[in-house]
Formats: structure tokens, sequence, C-alpha cells
């Protein structure tokens, strides 16, 4: 017996040895080191792809989100550990441009959509999917509840919504953190400045009995009565109502034969429309492989593909998402998209942020 | 002439062997140390306050205070449970001729090794609506039923999801009881219940606890329950996923702790991550020093008799006894079971109706990685080599660390023996956050190129797991008989002879133990997530289980992948902890 234990156990140590030798082995070879979050479109068969086409190897360092990524970029900004960043999206984007943490790249944006460039045309971001952040509930519980769908966000501050809804935190969720840039929209402009701001507004939704979640997980999947969480372990219930993508039915439905119960709440200037973004850190020591990995993110046999692998439209001109199942069907279009633009951002984010920590806290 | 060439050789075995011990505990203490004092610096520098201050300060962050009050409540309760739990598993287990006693030990022991994620998929399996608990009525995850009453009734928001997460604890922290309980309960000389029933004090049940039970297993038993506590304490995952309205203060600070330390940017991250963890590092300071006094009581106590012939005396056991063993093996096992069902599980929908089919096609998926940066066989791959080389570097340092203490100890330097000991424990003391951001901050200031090192993660994995060696192979020098080694001495052999028959031979089932350890935590570990740096070509299986769940599920394969892989992990340790157990020293008293 101690024979085969220690046999086990050499056996072990040399399958290490062999994988430190490796590691010497790979000396020559370029690695390209992408800081992400656990984006679904990067996977091993496209890496595989990229490599054997450009014999660059890619490593990643992989953070649990957008706002993720601009901390580590923050963080190291001195000496970073990574060459490109792929994934901070529209509103996080100023701040990263702001202090400096990105370089210019040489991609082209020749055949992009003008809602992708809308935000940000400039050279040291470079988009790579977008969709629009906005409310989606559940249509057959307010049926059953005999409840009216909201035509103003004021709605939702009525008794008949307390405790029905969960909202991904903007301090720690990109797509919180959208909805949240959606809500200054929203009440910057009439209908939704008719009695009140965004801050009354919050306070109000907090006041509501709102269920907070630290990301979009949390909402979508624990607490999200119309989506796939009903089936997943963890699930709690209770919210109607949630913080997702216009599209979203339309994924639903995509990997359900057909079928979804959830939809999208379409209201004027209550969405935002997020991009995402690839973009060279600055400091960045394989800036050549950086760029060649944005012109493959970008290419059309990749970037076509966004809707099925990564679950957002494709940048691309003349794409949209697939009809298989529906997907396109459920998938609902935002009316008047917000009118944020980059400077706001860069210039309020921060005290947007503080305003709705004050009135969330506050009740 | 040759005398004097041999006490020279000797003295100069001695001081080598002082120059390995110093500069393992130097190595070790700094390691440990300096990137937790270095993170404090950086959040002092970003906060603007010094340490005093933010201990002050504590009550006015946001969330910290109740996130306290929530950590000690639950702490205290799953220690409370686990004693509740663990006292009549280990009096059964210890004092009857079992057989396969070996397997049932790692059977018991095995949670305490499983990934905390791991673990708390199993529990949100067992929970779930159409789970067997439910089905009896104990709906502890939507809380309907009698849950439900009761939570009206008591007007207290969420008791189920409260009891999911200490009866959690508790089950991870079984084997804690065991470890303690056990080896003193199996070596008690009988004679002594049968004396102590002739005399008066020994007629009643009560006057027999005071009399006898409480002094024999007092110590262990609270051993058990003050690192049940730490363990509590400091836990994740469980109170992410089984509290998902409560915080505690780790799952507090790892909200914000990818902020923290970047000067002029989100200051309030750092000032919640200074308070929190200075806090966090006082109480598990003082849990630590209260585990080390009673360790203390615990480890005067000697082995009466030999654990064979106790259980000869007290023969087969009895209904009860089966039936408590029984009842110990299904609550360590429901979880792991019931991720393994998971992973053959899949949802379907035909025309808006929801079945579950039965398939092989999340273990298909796990192996070959379509839904991860790596399919499990690499990942495993990957995990081994990081165990393997986790306990190359901690098993001897954890051991010459071990025989330091014990020779301070021996040489009547107790206070430095214990402060040794307790300088050991600091690992586990320290917020993994605060080690991790101390490691980034360090490391990109002098040496910027280590984070391009595919053995770093094996840096925390270390930190980790010394404590655990010490603390296994510190009992193995106290219980070592010095007799035999001078004999060897006598007998002229060299150094390396001498210490391997009269030293390594007495202790190797200790050292094996040890190591099975390591090796099983660091396969669980996300001591790399914590460095904030993950090398996607270096990915370990436990990072693609997280990868896998933190993926959103529209696609129905992922969460039986997700499952599949923490069922491979789970046997992987499993077969590990029956290894070892092949290996323990009937009179291990680790408590792991």
């Amino acid at each position: 017996m101690n024979l085969k234990v220690f046999s086990i156990l050499g056996i072990l140590l040399l399958s290490s040895l062999s994988g430190c030798l490796s590691g010497d082995s790979n000396d020559e070879e370029v690695t390209l080191k992408i800081l992400t979050y656990d984006i679904n479109a990067l996977s091993d068969e496209l890496i595989g792809q990229f490599t054997n086409q450009t014999g660059i190897q890619v490593e990643f360092i992989r953070t649990d989100d957008a706002g993720g990524i601009l901390d580590q970029m923050m963080l190291t900004q001195s000496a970073p550990l990574a060459d490109l960043m792929i994934g901070l999206d529209n509103t996080y984007l100023p701040t990263a441009i702001e202090n400096g943490l990105l370089m210019e790249h040489s991609a082209s944006m020749d055949n992009f959509t003008s809602s992708s460039l809308e935000f940000y045309q400039g050279p040291l971001a470079i988009p790579f999917d977008e969709g629009d952040v906005c409310l989606n509930y559940d249509e057959d519980a307010l049926a059953a509840a005999n409840m009216t769908v909201p035509t103003s966000l004021w709605n939702l501050t009525e008794p008949e919504w307390n405790g029905k809804m969960a909202f991904p935190s903007p301090m720690t969720s990109s797509p919180g953190r959208a909805f949240l840039t959606a809500t200054v929209d929203y009440f910057s402009h009439a209908p939704g400045n008719e009695s009140g701001n965004m801050s009354q507004w919050w306070s109000s939704i907090a006041d509501n009995n709102a269920i907070f979640t630290s990301g979009w997980t949390e909402a979508y999947e624990t607490y999200y009565t119309g989506g796939y969480g009903i089936w997943s372990e963890g699930y709690l219930g209770g919210a109607y109502l949630t913080v997702s993508y216009c599209h979203s039915p339309g994924v639903e439905a995509f990997y359900s034969e057909n079928y979804t119960h959830s939809t999208s709440l379409v209201l004027p200037r209550a969405s935002f429309h997020q991009v995402e973004y690839a973009g060279i850190i600055n400091g960045a020591s394989e800036v050549e492989a950086a760029n060649l990995f944005i012109e493959f993110l970008t290419s059309s046999e990749v970037n076509v593909n966004m809707p099925e692998n990564n679950l957002m439209y494709s940048i691309l001109e003349g794409t949209d998402l697939p009809e298989t199942n529906g997907y396109r069907f459920h998938a609902d279009d935002a009316i008047q998209s917000n009118a944020i633009t980059q400077a706001m951002i860069e210039q309020s984010m921060d005290d947007w942020l503080a305003e709705w920590q004050e009135a969330v806290r506050t009740n | 002439m040759e005398f004097v060439a041999n006490s020279r050789d000797v003295r100069l075995f001695q001081r080598s062997s002082n120059v390995v011990r110093t500069v393992a505990a130097v190595v070790f203490l700094v390691g440990s140390t300096v990137p937790f004092m270095y993170a404090l610096a950086r959040l002092e520098l970003v906060t603007e306050w010094s340490a005093w201050e933010a201990l002050i300060r504590f009550s006015s962050v946001d969330g910290a205070v109740q996130a306290l009050q929530f950590t000690l409540l639950e702490s205290l309760a799953s220690s409370l449970l686990t004693v509740a739990f663990g006292l009549p598993i280990a009096w059964c287990l210890s004092r009857y001729q079992w057989r396969r006693i070996r397997l049932l030990r790692a059977m018991l022991a095995v949670p305490f090794v499983t990934p905390a994620i791991v673990a708390s998929m199993g529990f949100l399996s067992l929970l779930r609506p159409d789970g067997v608990l439910a089905k009896c009525g104990i709906d502890l995850r939507l809380e309907t039923g009698i849950i439900g009453w009761f939570a009206d009734a008591s007007g207290w928001a969420n008791p189920g999801h409260f009891v999911a997460l200490i009866l959690a604890h508790a089950w991870f922290n079984l084997s804690l009881m065991i470890r303690f309980v056990e080896p003193m309960l199996a070596s008690l000389d009988p004679a002594w219940e049968e004396q102590l029933s002739l005399l008066p004090a020994g007629q009643r049940r009560l006057t027999r606890i005071r009399t006898l039970w409480l002094p024999i297993l007092g110590p262990a038993v609270l051993c058990a329950a003050a690192l049940s506590f730490l363990f509590s304490f400091t836990s994740f995952a469980l109170v992410k996923w089984l509290t998902p309205n409560n915080s505690n203060l780790e799952s507090l600070m790892a909200e914000a702790g990818s902020s923290a330390g970047i000067i002029g940017y989100r200051v309030d991250s750092s000032e919640l991550i200074y308070s929190t963890a200075l806090v966090q590092f006082l109480i598990l300071l003082l849990t630590l020093w209260l585990t080390a006094q009673f360790q203390k009581q615990y480890s005067q106590r000697l082995s009466l008799l030999s654990e064979v012939d106790v259980r000869k005396h007290h023969g087969t056991p009895p209904l009860a006894a089966k039936l408590t063993i029984l009842a110990g093996g299904v609550f360590t096992l429901s979880p792991f079971i019931s991720t393994l069902f998971s992973s053959f599980r899949i949802r379907q929908i035909t025309d808006g109706a929801t079945e579950h089919v039965w398939t092989l096609d999340g273990w298909r998926n796990a192996w070959s990685g379509d839904l991860s940066t790596m399919g499990a066989q690499e990942a495993m791959t990957h995990s081994l080599i990081y165990a393997v080389c986790t306990l190359i570097v901690a098993l001897p340092l954890g051991w010459i660390l071990a025989s330091t203490i014990y020779h301070l100890e021996q040489s009547g330097w107790s206070k430095s023996s214990k402060g040794l000991d307790l300088m050991c424990m600091l690992p586990l003391a320290v917020s993994a956050l605060m080690i991790g951001l101390g490691v980034l901050l360090g490391g990109l200031r002098w040496y910027p190129g280590m984070f391009d090192w595919f053995l770093l993660p094996v840096y925390p994995h270390v930190l980790l797991t010394v404590p655990f060696v010490v603390r296994v192979m510190l009992p193995a020098y106290h219980s070592l008989d010095p007799a035999f080694h001078e004999q060897c001495r006598m007998l002229n052999l060299s150094h390396i002879r001498s210490w391997y028959h009269g030293k390594l031979m007495f202790m190797r089932g200790h050292a094996v133990v040890a190591g099975s350890l390591t090796l099983a935590f660091s396969l669980g570990e996300f001591g790399a997530s914590w460095l904030l740096v993950r090398s996607g070509s270096w990915d370990t299986l436990s990072i693609v289980i997280d990868q896998l769940m933190g993926r959103p599920k529209f696609d129905p394969l992922v969460n039986p992948t997700a499952m599949a892989a923490a069922s491979m992990l789970m046997m992987l340790t499993f077969g590990l902890f029956v290894l070892a157990e092949r290996f323990r020293p009937h009179d291990d008293r680790s408590g792991f």
C-alpha cells in the first residue's frame, strides 16, 4: 500500500515538474494578457481559433464584473498586469479615459452600427457588443396578482409593488449602474420629472421595500419570478420586476423552445443603451498582439455570433438577433434611449452614486 | 578522541537544526504578516485614518454593525449546533467496535475539506422547492409551511435561511468534534466509569456528567467549538448563497474589496475594508488565543489504554449507536448526493411545460470544457499540480515549525513557544482579501514580474495549509518518546538514520494525514482568486466551478455542467481522505 501511495505522489510530482518545464519552453511565444470578467464569448474554442491564426497565446486575468476591471486597472496603473481589457461598458469607460488608463488602438470601426459609436468614437476604446438595459417583468405573475403593467416609473412606488422588485446595486453591478443612469435621464425629462427627481424616486423605491442585490445574477436568478432562476438552486422569488436587458426575454425564449413569460418594460427614457468596449491598457507590453485580438473580436466571423455567444447584440451593421426559438421575436427595442453623454458620466457619475446611496440608505 | 568528534558533530547538527528552524519561522512569519501590514499601510494612506481611528469609526461604516451582529450570531449558533450534532456521533463512534471505521471517519470528515462553493451548491440543491426536505414540509429556502408559520409567529425575517446556514456550518465543522472527542473517549479506561458507578457521585447521570465527563470531554468540546466558531466567522460562500438577505463581515468586505486601496478613488471602500478587517482580526485573534488555551488543557490528558482494548470492552454497537452514525452519514452525504443528482438533471421546456430529464450532457460538457475556459481533465491536472507543489512546500515548512514550537517548549521557552504557535495560526485570522491586497500592492511595487509566474497561487495555498500542518504535527511531537531517538544515537547511528528510525517512523502517520489535508485544502482553495490574478491557462477545477456558477444560466446545460465539475472535485477529495485514513494514527488529536 505504501508503495502505491508513494508511486501516486511520485507521478503527481513528475507531472508538476513537467508543467514547470513546459512553462519554460514557451518563453519565446508571445502571450497576450487580457483583463476581463467571465465573458461567455471568450470560449476555449474561440481563443484556440485566435491562437491558430496568429500564433499568440492568450491568458486571462479575471474579475467579477466590469467594475472589477476598472478597479483592477486603477490599482495596477503604475505597473499594468494585462495588455488588453475587454468588458468596460459606457458607464465605466469615461472614468478609465479620465484616469489615462487606456492607449490608442489601430483597429478599424468602418462597419460598426451608429448606436455602438454614438457614445464614444475615439481611439482609446472600441465597442464589441451592445444592448439596452431596461426593466423586465413577469407577465404571468402580474396577471395572477391582477396588477397593471406600469406606464411610468412612479407606478413602482405604489403599494401594489411593495416588496416585488429587485434591483442590482449601481455601486457593484454594471447593469445596476446602467439603470441608475437611465433614471437620471428619465427624471431629467418629461414625463418622468413631473413629480420629483431621481433621488426622490429611488428613495420611494427603497421605501417600497425593493430588494437590492450586489449583482445582476442575484437579482435575476435568485429573486426574479419571470426568468430561468425559477429552475435554479437558490431561487427565492418574490420579485415580479427586475433590471436586465430589453432582449433578455428573447434569450429566455431561445433556450426554452420559444417559451417565456418575461417581457421588457419599454418606457420612454427608462432604458440605457449599454455598449461594451475593448481597449489597450496604457503601459501594455504586447500592443501589436492586443490590436490583433481587437481585430479578431470585431471581425464579422466572430462578432456576428455575439447574440448566441455573449447574449448581446453584435456591433456590426446588417446583423440582428437570430430568429431561432423566438429570440428576435421576444426581444424588444428601447424607446428613445437615454441622452446621457460621456462628458456627463465623467463629470457626474460619482455624484449620482452618492445620491443613490444616500437615497437608499435613508430608507 | 572519538567522543570529542561526536560531541562536536552533535553541536554542529544542533546548530544547523536551529538555523533551519529560525529560517523557517522567519520565512513563514514574514510571508504571512508582511502583506497584511502592507495592506494596512496602504489603507491608512488612502483613508487618512490611523488604525485606532479605523476601529473607532467601525460603527459609522455602512452596514458594518449589522454585519458584525449577524456574524457573531451565526458563528455562535453554528458552534452550538456543531457540538449538538457532533458530540453524539463522536461518542458513538469512539465507544464501539465498528466495521470499516476508517471509511466511516473519512465519510464524516470529508465535508471539512470540501470547497465552500461545492458545499453551497450541495445545500442549495438539497433545499430546492422540489427537494427532499421541502417534500417533508421543511422548506428552509422559500419558507413556506411550518417555517413560514414560524416566521410569521415570531416576526423573525428569514429564519429558514439562518437555519440552513448554521446547518451547513455544522455539516462543515462536524469532523472537528469527531477529531477532538473521539481519540479522548476511545482511549479512556472503562474502569473509570465502572468505579464511578459504585461511588455516591456516580449514582445519578447529572453527577456522573459533572464528575467524569465534563472534566474529560470539556476541553475537547471547547476546542472544537472554538475552531468551529472561527471557521463560521470567516465563512463567505455559504453566507452569500444561503442567506442572501444578510452579510457577514467577510462577505461585506468581499463586495467592496476590489476597489479598496486606490488613492483618490472609492475611498468609502477603503474605509469599509480597513475598519472591518481590523475588527475581524481582533476577534479572530482572541478566538485563536482561546483555542490555544483549550488545546493546552486538552493535550495534557494522556491516553490511558489502547483504543483497540477499549473498543473491545464496549463491544459491538447497539442499535441506538448504529442509528446515530447512520443519521450522521446521511447528514454528511446528502449534499454530495444531491449535487451528484443535479449533475444528471437538465430542465427541458416543451410548450411552456417544464420537466427534468436525466442526461450525461453535464458531465460531457464539464469534461470537454464547452462552457468554461477549459475542460475538467485539464483543470484537474492543474489543481493536482498546485496541490503537489503546495504539499512540497507546506509539509516540510509546517513540520519544521511544529518541531520549533515543540523544542522551544521543551527548552523552557514557554512564552516563545506559545507566541510562535499563535503566529502560525495567524493566516486563519487575517482576511484573505487583505493578504491579497498586500501581495498585489507589494508585488507591483517591488517585483511586478512575479505575477507572470504560474506557481504564484501556491503562495496563498501554503499560507492557508501550514497552520493545519502545524496543528497535525505538534501532537505527534508531544506523543513522541525521546528515548527512541536517544537509543538510536547510542547505537551510533548517523543523524539522518537516527532521525529516520527514532522520529520519522513514529510520525509518518501524522505526516500522511497532514499531507492529505494539505492536498485536499489546496484542491478546493481559491487562493489565486484572492490574489486578484487568475491565469486562464492555469485555471484549477475550483475556479472552473466558480466560472460555471457565475455564468447566466439561460442555457439549461450550465447548471448540470457546474454540478458535474463539483462532483468530480468531491470524488477527488473523498478519495484522498479515504487514503489518508489508512495512515491516521489512533492517538491523533490534531482535530482535523
